[in-house]
C-alpha cells in the first residue's frame, strides 16, 4: 500500500515539471508585459527598454545562445528567463510580484486560507442540502418532492455562477440588505492572525461576533459556489440511495419492523456514502481551483481573483507560482482521492 | 412534528440573517475605492489606489489648497525662483518629524529626490521604478531637467534646473513626489512601501496595518504639524467594482464610495441615507484617428468622423448629466483654451457629402478600439464606443469594435495597430502642458501618426515661455491647429461621481484624483 | 464553471457486446430505446426549439447589430413592447436574446467537436499504440487536466487575444483531455477482444482496424459525453464572454450581455437576468439529451 503511495507521489514530478514549463510558457505567450502596465498611459519606448532590462526581462526565454556563443559556457547557455524560474521553485522561492514587490509566498499564505474556507463553505452547502435533499428524492420516488429535486439538481448544473452570484447579492445583500455584499470580514472588524483561517482564529480567541461575521461573509459566495457540487451530490445521493434501497438486507431491515428512518440512516445511507464522498472529493479540488468567477464576483480575497488579476497585469511571478501552486494542489487531491479509493474499495488492485 | 422541525429551522436561520454586522467604532472612517494599493512607495505607485493612501502618510513638498489645484505650502512654507526661473529656492517647515522620528530637513529632501532622480541610487530598491517621476521630469539623471539638489542649510533646498521651467512649483506637487522617511527606505528598500513594511513620512496619519487582499488600515498621528485628524483610524478597502462599491456603502460598510457609475446617480439621489458628491473633473476622454491607416489619413474623412458622432447625445445618455461634451482638449476650468474654436456640429448629412467627396461614397470599413477598464474619462467605455460605432454606422463608416486587456492596449496604441480608438488623460499637474504636451508633443507621431512640426515647436515654446499671458496664447494655438485638422476628436470632460454615507463631512475630493485631505473628515 | 468531469462518472466507457454489430439496424432500436426516454424526449424538443429558433431568427427579423441603438428608450423595465426590456443602449432584450442564440449553438458545437476530434484521436493513438506514445499523451494529458479548467481558458483566450473565434479555441482545447481519456480505455478494453484480435489476423493493417472496427463501436460513449459537454462548452464560453476575453460587443452573446447588465443591476436587472435564463435553458436541454441518449446508446449504464 505505501508502495503504491509512493509510487503514485513520485508519478506527480513529471507532470509539475511539465505544468511549470507550460505555465512559464503560456505567460509569455500574453501579448504586453509588465513593463508598459507599470509605465501605464505614461509609457514611452524608451523607458519601456529601460525597465525591460531593470526587470530582467530582457534575457531569452529558454535557451541564451547568444551568451554561449560568446563564452562557450555551457553555464551560459541557461542564463535565461525559464531556468532561473525553474532554480528558484526547486530552492522553494516562488518569487516576487513585479508590480507590488510582495514575496509570492507571504501572499499565497495569505491567500489560501481564504480559498480554502470558501472551498470548504461550498462543500458544507453541498453536503447540507445535497444529502438530505438526495435521500427524501430516493425514499419517495416518483413524488412530488422527488421532481423538485430532481429537476432542481438539473437546473444547478446548468446554472452560470456568475449569473447566480450577481442574483444572490442584488437579492439578499442589496434588496433585503441581510448579508454583505462582498468581501471576508467587515471593516471595522479584526481578527489577529493564527492560521489565517478566519472564522477558526477568531473561534480558538473566543471573538463570537468576529467569527460570526466571518461566517455572515461566507454565506452567499458559498451558496453560488456549491451549487454545481450540490446538484450533483443530490443526484448521485439519489442513485445511490435508491440502489440500496433495492436490495435485500434493506428490505429484510424493514420486514424486521425497524422504523423508516432508522433503515434510512443506519444502513441505507451508509452503504451510499462512497460514492457520495468520492463525489465531495473530487468536487473539492476544483472547487479549490475553479473559483475564479466567484471570488471576482464577491471580492473575495482567494487565489483565483489573485492569479486571474495577475494574468491581466502580466505579473509572471504570481501567475507562475500561483499556478503551479493550485496544480500541485489538485494533483495532490486527485492522488489522495485514489487513494483512499483504492483503501476503501479492496477491488481495486494497488498497481 | 417534522413540520415544527422545519419552522424551527427557518426561525434559527431568520435570526441568524437578522443578526446585523459587527459595527465598527464611530471614530474609523472606511473608504472604499476600486482597488488596494500596489506600494505605498509613492515615486513608485501610478494609481489613485495607491497614491490615495500614501498621500495620507506621506506629504509633498508643495500642496494644494483642499478641494481645488492652486497650489498651497505643505512641507515646502515659502518657494522663489531666480529671474530665469532656472534656480528655484524652497523653504522648508521646520521643527517637523516623521513618524519613525527621524527629522525632516534639506537632506532628507535631497535623498528623496536623488533616490528617484538617480537610477543607480543605493537605496532605490530592488525592481522600482519612478515612472511618476519620470515623467514628470522628462526622464532619469543626465537625461532631464534637473540638474542638481543643493543643500543649503538645514532647512533650505535649492534645485538647478538645466532649462528654465516657470512651473517647477507645480511639478513638485505632483502626488508621486511624497517624501519619505531616509531611516526607513535605508532599513529596506526593497520592501518599503509593501505590505508587511508599509511607509513611514510625515502625514495626518501613520501605517499601521495591510491585510492583504483585504484592507489597509491607517492611525492618526497625534504628533502631526498641522490640523489633527478628526478620526481615530482610516480603513481602505478595494472593491473593483462600482455596483458593488455601491452596495458597500448602502450597506453602511462604507462611509465613502468613489469613482461610482454615473448610472446610479438617481439611485444615490433616491436614497436618504446617502449624499452623492460631484468632483470638478480635470479630465479629458477623446477618441483618437491614426492617420498611418487610410483612409484617415485624409483630413476630410476625419472631419466626417467627428461629424458623424452625436456627441451631446451619447454624453447625455451615458454621463448621466454629470459630463460634458468637449470641444477643445484643456478643460473649461483649467487656462490655456481657445476662444475661437466652436465644436464639429452632429451633422450625419454632412458627414456623408464629405465623405463622398473623398472618395467613399459608401463609407469604408476599419476598427475601432475601446479601452477595456473604465476610467474617469469615460464612465462606461463599452456601451460609450458601441454608441459611437452605431452612429458611425449610419453614415457608413462601419468599424469593427476590439479591445484587449488594458496592458497590450497601453502599448499598442503608441505602436499605431489601433486605426482609431478611445482613450483620455487625468493630469499630474495643473497646467495645460501637461495635456496637450502629452497628446500633440513628442508622442504624436507614435500614437497618431500626426507629425506636425508647427505643433511641435508651438509646445516647445510654450512650455519655455516665462508668461503665463504668452504660454495661454501658445497653447490655445496648438488646440486650434488641432481642431483645423481633426488629429484628435476631444470627446467629454467628466465630473467624477462619488458619494458618503450621510453625516459624513468635511471630504473634499481633489480635481487631480487622488491628493485628499483625509484629517478633515469626520464620521457620524 | 461547470469543471464538469464528474459526468464522466455516468458515462464509463461499456465494451460494447463482444460480437459483430448486429443485422437489424441498431440505429432504429436506439431509437425506440430513445423515445422511451422521457428526459431524452424533452431534452430534444428543447434542443428542437433552440435550433430551429437559431434558424429562424436571420430570416424572419434579420439583425443588425452594429447600428441598433435607441438612446431615447434606455433601460425600459419588461413592457408589452419589449417583453424582456432595454439595455443601456435602447436595445430590444428579447431581440438580442434570441439572436444570441445562434452565437452559442454555434460556439458549443465547434468547442466540442475541436475537443473530440483531437482529444479522440489522441485517445486512440495512445489507446492502439502504446508504449512512449501512450506515455507521452498520458502525461500531456495529466497536466492540462492538473490545470484549472478555467484558468487554462483564460490563459489560451489571454495569449491569442480575446473574440469569439479563439473563445472556440479555448473551450475546445479544455475539452480534449476529457476524450483523450474516454477513448483511450475504451480503445484498451476492446482491442484485445477476440473479434478485433481476429481481423487482425485475417491481415487488416493498423488503420483499417483502428478505423473500421474500433471507432465506430467505441462512438457510443463519446457521442454521449459530446452531448453533455456540450452544455459544458455553452456555459464556459459564456464565463469568458462574462471576463469580457469571449465575444466582443456588440455582439448579442449571453455571457457578455450578463457582464454588461451587472453595471446596470441597481437600475435595470432585466439586463442580465434574461440571458441567464437563456443559458440555463441551452444547458439543460443538450444535459437532458444527452441524458437520454445515454439511455439509448448505452443501455447497461441505464440503471
Amino acid at each position: 500500500m505505501s508502495a503504491f503511495i509512493l509510487r503514485r507521489l513520485i508519478g506527480l514530478i513529471p507532470v509539475l515539471l511539465g505544468m511549470s514549463l507550460l505555465v512559464f510558457t503560456l505567460v509569455r505567450l500574453i501579448p504586453g508585459d509588465p513593463a508598459i502596465l507599470m509605465l501605464g498611459e505614461r509609457a514611452t519606448p524608451a523607458a519601456i527598454e529601460r525597465l525591460q532590462a531593470q526587470l530582467n526581462l530582457d534575457k531569452p526565454l529558454f535557451l541564451n545562445l547568444a551568451a554561449f556563443q560568446h563564452s562557450g559556457r555551457v553555464g551560459d547557455l541557461v542564463d535565461s528567463q525559464f531556468f532561473a524560474f525553474l532554480g528558484s521553485i526547486l530552492r522553494g522561492d516562488l518569487g516576487q510580484s513585479i508590480f507590488t514587490r510582495v514575496d509570492v509566498a507571504t501572499e499565497l499564505a495569505a491567500r489560501f486560507p481564504a480559498t480554502f474556507e470558501l472551498a470548504v463553505g461550498g462543500i458544507l452547502v453541498a453536503l447540507l442540502i445535497g444529502v438530505p435533499a438526495g435521500v427524501v428524492a430516493a425514499m419517495r420516488k416518483n413524488s412530488l418532492a422527488d421532481v423538485v429535486v430532481t429537476s432542481a439538481s438539473l437546473f444547478g448544473v446548468a446554472m452560470p455562477i456568475f449569473w447566480l452570484g450577481m442574483l444572490l447579492i442584488y437579492i439578499f445583500a442589496v434588496h433585503l440588505g441581510w448579508l454583505p455584499p462582498s468581501g471576508r470580514l467587515s471593516p471595522g472588524v479584526s481578527v489577529p492572525r493564527i492560521t489565517g483561517f478566519l472564522i477558526l482564529d477568531s473561534l480558538l480567541q473566543g471573538q463570537w461576533a468576529a467569527a460570526w461575521d466571518a461566517i455572515r461573509h461566507l454565506i452567499l459566495p458559498a451558496l453560488a459556489l456549491g451549487t454545481i457540487p450540490t446538484a450533483t451530490v443530490a443526484r448521485m445521493t439519489r442513485g445511490a440511495m435508491l440502489e440500496v434501497l433495492g436490495q435485500d438486507y434493506v428490505r429484510t431491515a424493514r420486514a424486521k419492523g425497524l422504523s423508516t428512518l432508522r433503515v434510512t440512516w443506519r444502513h441505507a445511507l451508509k452503504n451510499a456514502m462512497l460514492p457520495i464522498i468520492t463525489v465531495v472529493g473530487l468536487s473539492f479540488g476544483s472547487l479549490l481551483t475553479g473559483a475564479i468567477l466567484t471570488e471576482t464576483i464577491f471580492n473575495w480575497p482567494g487565489m483565483g481573483k489573485w492569479i486571474y488579476d495577475a494574468i491581466g497585469a502580466r505579473d509572471y511571478p504570481i501567475v507562475q507560482g500561483g499556478t503551479l501552486f493550485i496544480a500541485a494542489i489538485y494533483v495532490v487531491i486527485n492522488t489522495l482521492v485514489d487513494v483512499s479509493y483504492a483503501f476503501f474499495d479492496p477491488r481495486i488492485r494497488y498497481g | 412534528m417534522r413540520r415544527s422541525v422545519w419552522i424551527g429551522a427557518l426561525a434559527a436561520l431568520v435570526m441568524v440573517l437578522a443578526f446585523g454586522p459587527a459595527s465598527a467604532s464611530a471614530q474609523t472612517l472606511i473608504y472604499a475605492q476600486s482597488g488596494l494599493p500596489v506600494t505605498l512607495d509613492s515615486a513608485a505607485a501610478q494609481d489613485g489606489n495607491s497614491l490615495r493612501p500614501a498621500y495620507q502618510i506621506t506629504e509633498t513638498l508643495v500642496g494644494f489648497e483642499p478641494g481645488t489645484t492652486n497650489l498651497a505650502p505643505a512641507l515646502a512654507v515659502r518657494w522663489e525662483a531666480n529671474d530665469t526661473s532656472t534656480v528655484w529656492t524652497f523653504y522648508l517647515r521646520e521643527g517637523v518629524r516623521f513618524h519613525d522620528g527621524t527629522p525632516f530637513n534639506a537632506e532628507a529632501v535631497k535623498f528623496n529626490f536623488d533616490r528617484w532622480n538617480d537610477p543607480d541610487h543605493p537605496y532605490r530598491g530592488e525592481g522600482k521604478h519612478f515612472a511618476g517621476f519620470e515623467y514628470v521630469f522628462g526622464g532619469f539623471k543626465g537625461n532631464n531637467v534637473l540638474k542638481e539638489i543643493e543643500v543649503v542649510d538645514e532647512y533650505t533646498v535649492r534645485f538647478h534646473l538645466t532649462d528654465s521651467v516657470g512651473f517647477f512649483p507645480a511639478m513638485v506637487a505632483a502626488i508621486y513626489l511624497q517624501i519619505q522617511s531616509p531611516t526607513a527606505v535605508m532599513a529596506d528598500p526593497d520592501r518599503y512601501g509593501t505590505p508587511e513594511v508599509g511607509s513611514v513620512g510625515t502625514g495626518p496619519f501613520k501605517f499601521e496595518e495591510w491585510v492583504i487582499g483585504d484592507r489597509v488600515v491607517l492611525r492618526r498621528n497625534d504628533d502631526y504639524w498641522g490640523e489633527k485628524a478628526k478620526v481615530e483610524q482610516v480603513v481602505f478597502r478595494g472593491i473593483p467594482e462600482p455596483t458593488s462599491r455601491l452596495a458597500e456603502l448602502r450597506a453602511g460598510a462604507a462611509h465613502i464610495a468613489v469613482e461610482l457609475s454615473p448610472e446610479d446617480y438617481p439611485v444615490i439621489q433616491r436614497d436618504p441615507n446617502l449624499t452623492p458628491v460631484l468632483q470638478d473633473g480635470l479630465n479629458i476622454g477623446y477618441v483618437a484617428i491614426h492617420q498611418g491607416h487610410k483612409p484617415l489619413d485624409d483630413p476630410r474623412v476625419r472631419r466626417a468622423i467627428a461629424m458623424a458622432i452625436d456627441k451631446e447625445a451619447i454624453v447625455e445618455a451615458f454621463y448621466a448629466g454629470l459630463g460634458s461634451p468637449a470641444d477643445q482638449h484643456v478643460p473649461p476650468a483649467m487656462w490655456g483654451r481657445s476662444e475661437k474654436i466652436t465644436d464639429i456640429p452632429y451633422d450625419p448629412e454632412g458627414a456623408r457629402r464629405l465623405l463622398a467627396e473623398a472618395g467613399y461614397p459608401n463609407g469604408f470599413e476599419t476598427e475601432f478600439w475601446y479601452m477595456p477598464v473604465s476610467r474617469p474619462y469615460f464612465p462606461a467605455p463599452q456601451p460609450i464606443a458601441e454608441a459611437i460605432a452605431s452612429y458611425l454606422a449610419d453614415v457608413g463608416i462601419r468599424v469593427r469594435l476590439q479591445t484587449e486587456d488594458w496592458g497590450t492596449y497601453l502599448s499598442d496604441y503608441l505602436e499605431g495597430k489601433f486605426p482609431m480608438y478611445m482613450l483620455g488623460w487625468s493630469p499630474d499637474y495643473p497646467d495645460p502642458d501637461n495635456y496637450l504636451f502629452t497628446f500633440f508633443g513628442p508622442r504624436a507621431p507614435d500614437a497618431l501618426g500626426w507629425n506636425d512640426p508647427v505643433t511641435q515647436d508651438l509646445l516647445i515654446r510654450a512650455r519655455t515661455a516665462p508668461d503665463v499671458a504668452e504660454r495661454a496664447a501658445l497653447y490655445a494655438q496648438v488646440q486650434e491647429r488641432v481642431h483645423e485638422t481633426v488629429a484628435q476628436i476631444p470627446f467629454a470632460h467628466n465630473n467624477p461621481l462619488h458619494a458618503t454615507r450621510r453625516g459624513v463631512e468635511g471630504w473634499l475630493p481633489s480635481p487631480l484624483g487622488a491628493s485628499e485631505p483625509l484629517q478633515l473628515v469626520s464620521v457620524p | 464553471m461547470a469543471v464538469n468531469d464528474h459526468a464522466l462518472e455516468g458515462v464509463q466507457p461499456q465494451p460494447v457486446a463482444g460480437h459483430l454489430p448486429k443485422s437489424r439496424s441498431p440505429w432504429a432500436q436506439a431509437w425506440r430505446r430513445f423515445r422511451r426516454s422521457r428526459s431524452g424526449m424533452v431534452g430534444l424538443a428543447m434542443v428542437g426549439f433552440l435550433v430551429v429558433m437559431s434558424l429562424l431568427a436571420p430570416i424572419i427579423a434579420p439583425y443588425d447589430p452594429s447600428t441598433d441603438r435607441n438612446l431615447r428608450a434606455r433601460l425600459n423595465p419588461p413592457s408589452w413592447e419589449h417583453p424582456m426590456g432595454t439595455d443601456e443602449l435602447g436595445r430590444d432584450i428579447l431581440n438580442r436574446v434570441w439572436h444570441g442564440t445562434g452565437i452559442s449553438l454555434r460556439v458549443g458545437l465547434l468547442a466540442v467537436s475541436i475537443g473530440l476530434v483531437i482529444g479522440s484521436f489522441l485517445g486512440l493513438l495512445a489507446g492502439y499504440l502504446g508504449r512512449w506514445v501512450d506515455t507521452m499523451i498520458g502525461w500531456l494529458t495529466d497536466i492540462l487536466l492538473a490545470f484549472p479548467s478555467v484558468l487554462l481558458a483564460i490563459f489560451i483566450v489571454a495569449a491569442m487575444g480575446p473574440g469569439i473565434f479563439n473563445t472556440i479555441i479555448a473551450v475546445g482545447v479544455v475539452q480534449i483531455p476529457i476524450y483523450t481519456r474516454l477513448t483511450r480505455s475504451m480503445v484498451l478494453s476492446l482491442r484485445e477482444q477476440e473479434w478485433v484480435l481476429a481481423t487482425q489476423a485475417l491481415g487488416a493493417g493498423h488503420l483499417r482496424t483502428l478505423f473500421r472496427h474500433i471507432l465506430p463501436n467505441g462512438l457510443t460513449p463519446v457521442i454521449v459525453q459530446a452531448t453533455l459537454s456540450l452544455g459544458t462548452a455553452i456555459l464556459d464560453a459564456a464565463a469568458l464572454g462574462f471576463l469580457g476575453l469571449g465575444a466582443q460587443p456588440p455582439a448579442p452573446e449571453w455571457g457578455l450581455m450578463i457582464a454588461r447588465g451587472f453595471a446596470y443591476f441597481a437600475v435595470a436587472p432585466w439586463i442580465s437576468l434574461f440571458p441567464g435564463l437563456a443559458i440555463i435553458f441551452a444547458v439543460v436541454a443538450f444535459n437532458l439529451l444527452g441524458d437520454g441518449l445515454r439511455d439509448a446508446l448505452d443501455p447497461r449504464a441505464n440503471r
